[in-house]
């Protein structure tokens, strides 16, 4: 049962990092807006989903790949690689705009309960899928292939490929900056000071709707990233593909304390690594739900996470 | 003033059954009973569907619909709690009819009982951790929880995976009464019984100490549980109540379809049915039946829907919450009707 | 003489702390059967933080809370109330959609037996029980003076009758100790009168009071101790005369507004 597991540790290893960068990027999408709103971004799976269009589309037609040309080489490939991230992070970006202005902004400005918020969020994420699903016909989509998938080496008898390693470090990079920006803009601050206290940031004058606004797109913006790397390492997307990635990032962003960037994280490339190692014990077909009992696990031991605030705080 | 009272449909029907004498709502109950009951007669009317047999629809989407929004109302619409993974106990009730009709002796009535009791006993199983959590998390618990049984259904042996299971029986006649696939009134008309008996013990417990604590919990739980309600019982109640319906109707289901496969299951039913709910009136009886009638229906009768059905939902949702939260016909206000009252008086 | 009554609330070097905020530092409080005790302090004294620890909102850093003879540490919110404390709240958190009425009925539910499966088959236990609620229930809002607005949602009561169900929900539950938490906020002069001769109709029918509130004169007149905090300290406690006296209170309420008089 567990040969598979040690056989193979080391190449394991380095392709649960990078799935654990994608993790990481599409659980700041949760964590950032759970921060302001204290609500999970229901929709955000779909933003993933959206996104992985937006990278296919790039190639495939702006740029004339089909699944049969030869991969790009040189300037050139470092062109069409970063149009399909910018792409990516684009339309994910406008999704999630889009999503907030429609589902939250009107009921938020009402004051009206949070049932009525999470069922509106519910209803965008199906629109935006079934949207999807329309366009594409139900059918999977493949990705051309862009990044000629060389093997650059071998560590302790894994091969180093040239996709995973570019996820890997521009994944982090990424990320790096994002955190940089939340830290140290004026628009950061005033995240960060909404995420602490609504109110007090109110009195400070902090202008709530461009805030939260902000936050979605800076959310979309990541997720964007990582649905461009996924389709990197993956080639495929389909309509449907966002609910998976959805359950596994939100579940890493519970797992390092929601609403905590820091800890989406860790909590991405923790569950990267388990998801991959899980898969190799049990098999592939019970990846999601190894994921699921994580989640109900931490939710039922360590609700706050890692590294995270409490989720129920209440005060009377 | 006049014209908005027949615009205001709830207020129109309390009206009218408050203002009568008790015999006079025997026989309104009864008028209207009977009026359904017929309804599998009228296929040949405007009400006919162009793509699914008639009294095949009546059935399946609409009274399965009816049947389901009502369950899941008990959780999402009294105490206020998103269930988005209903559809697992629906297929558990499912699956529970296909194993042992197949592999028993028993029929459906006697798996009737045994499919209502695993998914309540589900229910208990995954209330009990997440029920603690406040709603969205909730939500998304529930959400994972159908995924991850559809996903068992699919790749477990005894489930007999995505081939699903065949030869499931049909119930065996009562009476005169015969179950037929070309003709299905008889399926209805049992759907229309568990309707009934659904209404019935919703309405009794709402109006007793149960219904309270729901609608404590929901308006406030926080201060629910410091004026002594033992909030986390009455959830669990009510998200086991919600799950033993789904499971009648899952067993109901089998042995009408004859054959499940685990692709029936999918998130998708969750939705259709929370919509039902929401399009309808979130919280009132007769509000989530008339909107999963019409849900049920309009997909079959309009070929355009029929496509883009999900998407028609989603955007329910969406649209329904952000302009008129209340649905079709809004939850109950007493309050309003007791005035009415007075003024009449 | 108050002092030979037993004591019914206890809390014993009561300490709360919010990551680095101590709310309460501590605190030792007795209340005892059948007396008024006012709790007062400047904004943000923690006040409210007394009542979140003894319902059960806050578990305590350290310290011990005794009711009864039970401590109430372990007791789970729900066990708090049913085993007699009833509170109301600062900020009027009634059940907005349900009548006057209908918010007592289910406050009256927690000693009561019959469960779902009764009320589902009417058992009669179960219809007993109804019924005996309800008119109990009104019993409470006549004895309140609040009878007549029963039939009214919750939500679209005057703000006087909000608060003032506020108790009413809260002697529902049957209640050895109510507490109440500043019922008399936003109360003109005329009203506020009106309260001091309900709280005190409260008490003698057989209810304890732990109140907390603002107006010196209010509690002057009605309450039978005094317990002052500041900061989370326990600065003074003794008869309202004492207290009213005591420099140390004074000091704490300086330019606190002069209806402390
Ligand atoms: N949940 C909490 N988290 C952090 N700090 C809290 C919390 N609850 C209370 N505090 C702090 O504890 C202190 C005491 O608060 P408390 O509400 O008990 O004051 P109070 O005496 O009731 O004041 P007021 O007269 O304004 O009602 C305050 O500094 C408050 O900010
Ligand atoms: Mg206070």
């Amino acid at each position: 049962m567990f040969e598979v597991l040690i056989d193979q540790f080391w190449s394991l290893t380095i392709a649960g990092v990078a799935l654990g960068f994608i993790y990481v990027l599409v659980s700041l999408g949760y964590t950032m807006v759970y921060g302001v709103l204290r609500m999970i971004n229901f929709a955000n799976s779909e933003i993933f989903m959206w996104g992985t269009f937006g990278t296919i589309i790039t190639s495939r037609d702006i740029f004339g790949y089909t699944q049969t040309s030869a991969p790009a080489t040189g300037p050139k490939l470092a062109l069409v690689l970063i149009s399909q991230l910018l792409m990516s992070m684009a339309v994910a970006g406008l999704t999630a705009v889009f999503v907030e202005y429609v589902a939250y902004r009107r009921l938020r400005a009402k004051g009206t309960n949070r049932l009525a918020t999470l069922i509106s969020a519910i209803g965008i994420s199906i629109v935006l899928s079934e949207l999807m699903r329309l366009l594409t016909d139900s059918r999977p989509v493949g990705s051309p292939r862009v990044l000629e998938k060389i093997i650059l080496g071998e560590v302790w008898g894994a091969n180093l490929r040239l996709d995973t390693i570019v996820t890997i470090f521009a994944a982090a990079g990424i990320y790096f900056l994002l955190e940089r920006f939340v830290k140290l803009s004026r628009m950061g601050k005033a995240i960060r000071a909404v995420s602490m206290n609504e109110d007090a940031a109110k009195l400070m004058g902090v202008n709530l709707n461009r805030v939260i606004t902000t936050t979605f797109l800076v959310g979309g913006l990541a997720t964007g990233a990582a649905a461009f790397f996924y389709i990197t390492v993956f080639e495929y997307t389909k309509f449907n593909i966002g609910f998976t990635m959805g359950m596994a990032a939100f579940t890493a962003a519970v797992l390092g304390g929601i609403g905590n960037i820091r800890g989406a994280f860790y909590g991405g490339l923790f569950l990267g690594l388990l998801e991959v190692y899980a898969s190799a014990v049990l098999g592939t077909q019970w990846k999601a739900v190894t994921v699921f009992i994580v989640l109900v696990l931490v939710l039922l031991f360590k609700p706050n996470g890692l590294f995270g605030e409490a989720v129920q705080t209440t005060r009377a | 003033m006049k014209i908005r009272n027949y615009w205001n449909l709830r207020d129109f029907g309390a009206n009218l059954w408050e203002n009568a004498s008790r015999p006079k709502r025997v026989a309104i109950a009864l008028i209207s009973i009977g009026f359904v009951a017929l309804l599998p007669f009228m296929g040949a009317s405007f009400l006919a569907t162009p793509i699914a047999s008639y009294d095949a629809v009546l059935v399946y989407p609409v009274g399965m619909f009816v049947l389901m929004s009502l369950g899941l109302n008990i959780v999402v619409g009294k105490s206020g709690m998103l269930d988005l993974g209903y559809v697992a106990f629906f297929a558990i009730g499912a699956y529970t009819m296909a194993i042992l009709g197949t592999t028993t002796k028993l029929n459906t009535w006697e798996v009737m009982p045994i499919g209502i009791a695993l998914s309540m006993i589900a229910g208990v199983l995954l209330g009990i951790p997440t029920l603690r959590l406040r709603g969205d998390y909730l939500a998304i618990v529930t959400l994972g929880f159908g995924e991850i049984v559809r996903l068992v259904l699919l790749n477990s042996s005894w489930s007999k995976g995505p081939n699903g299971i065949a030869n499931v029986p049909m119930p065996p006649n009562i009476g005169p009464l015969k179950f037929e696939l070309e003709n299905q009134k008889v399926f209805f008309w049992v759907v229309m019984a568990m309707i009934l008996l659904t209404i019935w013990m919703i309405r009794r417990l709402t109006v007793r100490r149960p219904g309270r604590a729901w609608e404590a919990i929901r308006q406030d739980e926080d201060a629910a549980e410091l004026m002594g309600v033992h909030t986390l019982k009455y959830k669990i109640w009510s998200f086991t109540l919600g799950a033993a319906v789904g499971g009648a109707a899952g067993v109901l289901y089998a042995s009408k379809n004859l054959y499940i496969a685990p692709e029936m299951f999918t998130l998708n039913v969750s939705i259709l049915i929370l919509a039902c709910v929401v399009f309808g009136g979130i919280g009132n009886i007769w509000g989530v039946v008339i909107g999963a009638t019409i849900l049920g229906y309009l997909p079959d009768r309009i070929r355009f829907i029929s496509d883009a059905r999900l998407l028609v939902f989603g955007l329910v949702l969406v649209i329904v919450m952000n302009f008129r939260p209340d649905g079709l016909l809004p939850r109950k206000k007493r309050e309003k009707a007791i005035v009415k009252r007075e003024a009449n008086a | 003489m108050a002092s030979t009554r037993k004591t019914l609330l206890k809390l014993d070097n009561v300490t709360m702390k919010f990551g680095g905020v101590t709310a309460l530092n501590g605190v030792n409080l007795e209340v005892k059967e059948g007396e008024i005790l006012a709790l007062i302090g400047p904004n943000g004294a923690g006040k409210t933080t007394v009542f979140n620890v003894i319902t059960g909102v806050y578990k305590q850093t350290s310290g011990i809370v005794d009711f009864d003879g039970i401590s109430l540490g372990n007791q789970k919110r729900y066990q708090v109330t049913a085993l007699g404390v009833a509170r109301t709240f600062q900020n009027i958190r009634l059940w907005g959609d349900m009548t006057a009425l209908e918010n007592v009925i289910t406050a009256t539910d927690v000693h009561k037996k019959s469960g779902l499966v009764g009320a589902l088959f009417g058992f009669p236990r179960a219809r007993r029980e109804e019924t005996e609620n309800r008119e109990r229930a009104m019993e409470i809002l006549r004895f309140i003076g609040i009878d007549e607005y029963s039939d009214r949602l919750a939500k679209n009561l005057p703000y006087g009758v909000q608060r003032r169900l506020e108790i009413a929900r809260a002697l529902g539950t049957g209640p050895k100790l109510v507490l109440l938490d500043e019922p008399a906020a936003g109360f003109n002069p005329a009203e506020k009168v009106e309260l001091a001769a309900t709280i005190k109709r409260v008490r003698d029918a057989g209810y304890t009071v732990l109140l907390i509130e603002h107006d010196m004169s209010l509690i002057m007149g009605i309450s039978d101790r005094v317990v002052v905090l500041d900061f989370g300290t326990k600065i003074a406690d003794d008869i309202p005369s004492v207290v009213q006296k005591d420099p140390r209170v004074i000091e704490a309420y300086l330019g606190v507004p002069a209806d402390a008089s």
